[in-house]
């Protein structure tokens, strides 16, 4: 007992990495499961890049249609891209984090302009922004946000 | 453009290593960095010992002074410069300002510190009978000085510290923290150079006294009293018993005369903060006299 007490930092942290592993692992597993469920669902809902070129009168409707989500880090992940800024290389640890922070914010897209009546998406654009990267400095845990934004179109005949 | 929906599975912007995996890659390469660093500083600590000049060595030795609760003793700075006076022109020991410092300890010991400073603790003058045996534990610091012992004995810290005073000058913070941080005296000297600086205060008492009288006293009788005292006294000045047959060897080899020692001097008495003379006197009768 006495050695906890004496040692609370590197207890704390360790429980910290253990939990941050753990909990980390579970959730992004899950996450995952569901992008891909969700993926498949929606495949069929054209998103483009392009900007939409389209004939006169082709065009029923069309608006603005956006998804956003903030994706946290954990400790564990954090530690691992502590030791890559010392040697250099892929952080490999932040890679999932994002990949799955941009999947999901296209999802929560589609998913509203599905709801909407949409047939395409285009000029689909993504934003990524740091959350509490002040508060990463003081030894916390930051998040990642990222914003996928489009033009949703409703055909005039589908 | 026809547009085929297709759900692709594979990921490519994810890598596939196992976080556990790159977690112990990592772990792995920093504890590599570690043990190379830790080599390094030990070579780089070899070649220090050899090179500092005397002016960090005193900058270095600053910084213990403050550590410790000591006094300037003049009876025992005399004693010291007599050895000093009878040193060979070549010594490279004329290079340093020393001074003795007379510090209140009961254990038996004298320690060099960086910088010329020769620390004795009263326990070892209350211990010690004759001038000649107080000459010999004062000669063999000074030959821990000369073969630069007092530093090797800093370690890691010690190439640390150098490299923060070359870098960042001697009024700077960071180099002060350094010290602070990473100077500490973690080792004991190793038998050799035990042996080596006791044949070096064995040729300096020769010198001053003329004759090799009281050489061995003083291990001789930390060596009798090893069984009471072995923690600390086997620490700091290891094998008694075989200093003694060792330096016994030496005079015998160099022919050395062996006479009679010179009781210790009053003046170093006084100094001490318990008389030697009156151990176990109550403090009432101390004063009538």
């Amino acid at each position: 007992m006495n050695i906890i007490l004496n040692n609370l930092d590197l207890f704390l942290f360790l429980a910290l990495l253990v939990l941050g592993y753990t909990c980390g692992s579970i959730a992004e597993k899950r996450h995952y499961k569901s992008i891909r469920r969700r993926e498949q669902a929606l495949v069929k809902l054209a998103v483009v890049t392009a900007e939409g070129r389209f004939k006169e009168g082709a065009v029923k409707q069309s608006f603005l249609v956006n998804g956003s989500t903030v994706v946290s880090n954990d400790y564990f992940k954090r530690l691992l891209a502590i030791l890559r800024n010392i040697f250099g290389g892929r952080v490999k640890a932040y890679e999932s984090l994002i990949d799955r922070a941009r999947r999901e914010a296209i999802l929560r897209m589609k998913e509203e302009a599905r709801a909407k009546g949409a047939h395409m998406i285009v000029n689909l654009r993504l934003e990524t922004a740091t959350i509490g990267r002040s508060a990463n400095k003081k030894n916390r845990v930051g998040s990642i946000e990222a914003l996928a934004y489009g033009t949703a179109v409703v055909m005039a005949r589908p | 453009m026809k547009f085929t929906p297709r759900h692709i599975e594979d990921n490519i912007n994810v890598s596939k290593t196992h976080p556990l995996a790159e977690l112990g890659w990592l772990v792995g390469g920093l504890l590599l960095l570690v043990v190379v660093g830790y080599i390094l500083l030990g070579v780089a600590t070899e070649i220090a010992v050899a090179r500092i000049p005397v002016g960090a060595e005193v900058w270095i030795g600053e910084h213990f002074t403050g550590k410790m609760d000591a006094q300037q003793s003049e009876a025992l700075q005399g004693r010291l410069d007599k050895l000093l006076d009878v040193l060979p022109a070549d010594s490279p020991l004329h290079e340093y300002d020393f001074s003795v410092q007379l510090v209140e300890n009961e254990e038996i010991n004298a320690l060099a510190l960086p910088g010329g400073l020769i620390v004795v603790f009263t326990g070892l003058v209350e211990q010690a009978e004759s001038e000649n045996e107080l000459a010999m534990v004062l000669a063999h610091e000074l030959g821990h000085f000369a073969h630069r012992d007092h530093l090797r004995r800093l370690g890691r810290g010690l190439s640390l510290a150098l490299g923060a005073f070359l870098l960042l000058g001697e009024d700077s913070a960071t180099a002060d923290l350094v010290n602070r941080l990473f100077l500490v005296t973690e080792r004991h000297y190793s038998r050799e150079q035990e042996s080596a600086a006791d044949r070096f205060g064995l040729e300096l008492l020769v010198a001053g006294y003329g004759h090799a009288g009281g050489a061995t006293d003083f291990f001789a009788r930390v060596g009798k009293d090893a069984g009471s005292r072995a923690p600390y006294l086997l620490a700091s000045h290891p094998y008694p018993g075989d200093r003694v047959k060792e330096l016994q060897g030496l005079i015998a080899a160099h022919g050395y005369r062996v006479d009679a020692v010179i009781p210790l001097g009053q003046d170093l008495l006084q100094d001490l903060p318990v008389s030697k003379e009156s151990p176990g006197m109550e403090p009432a009768s101390v004063a009538g006299q």
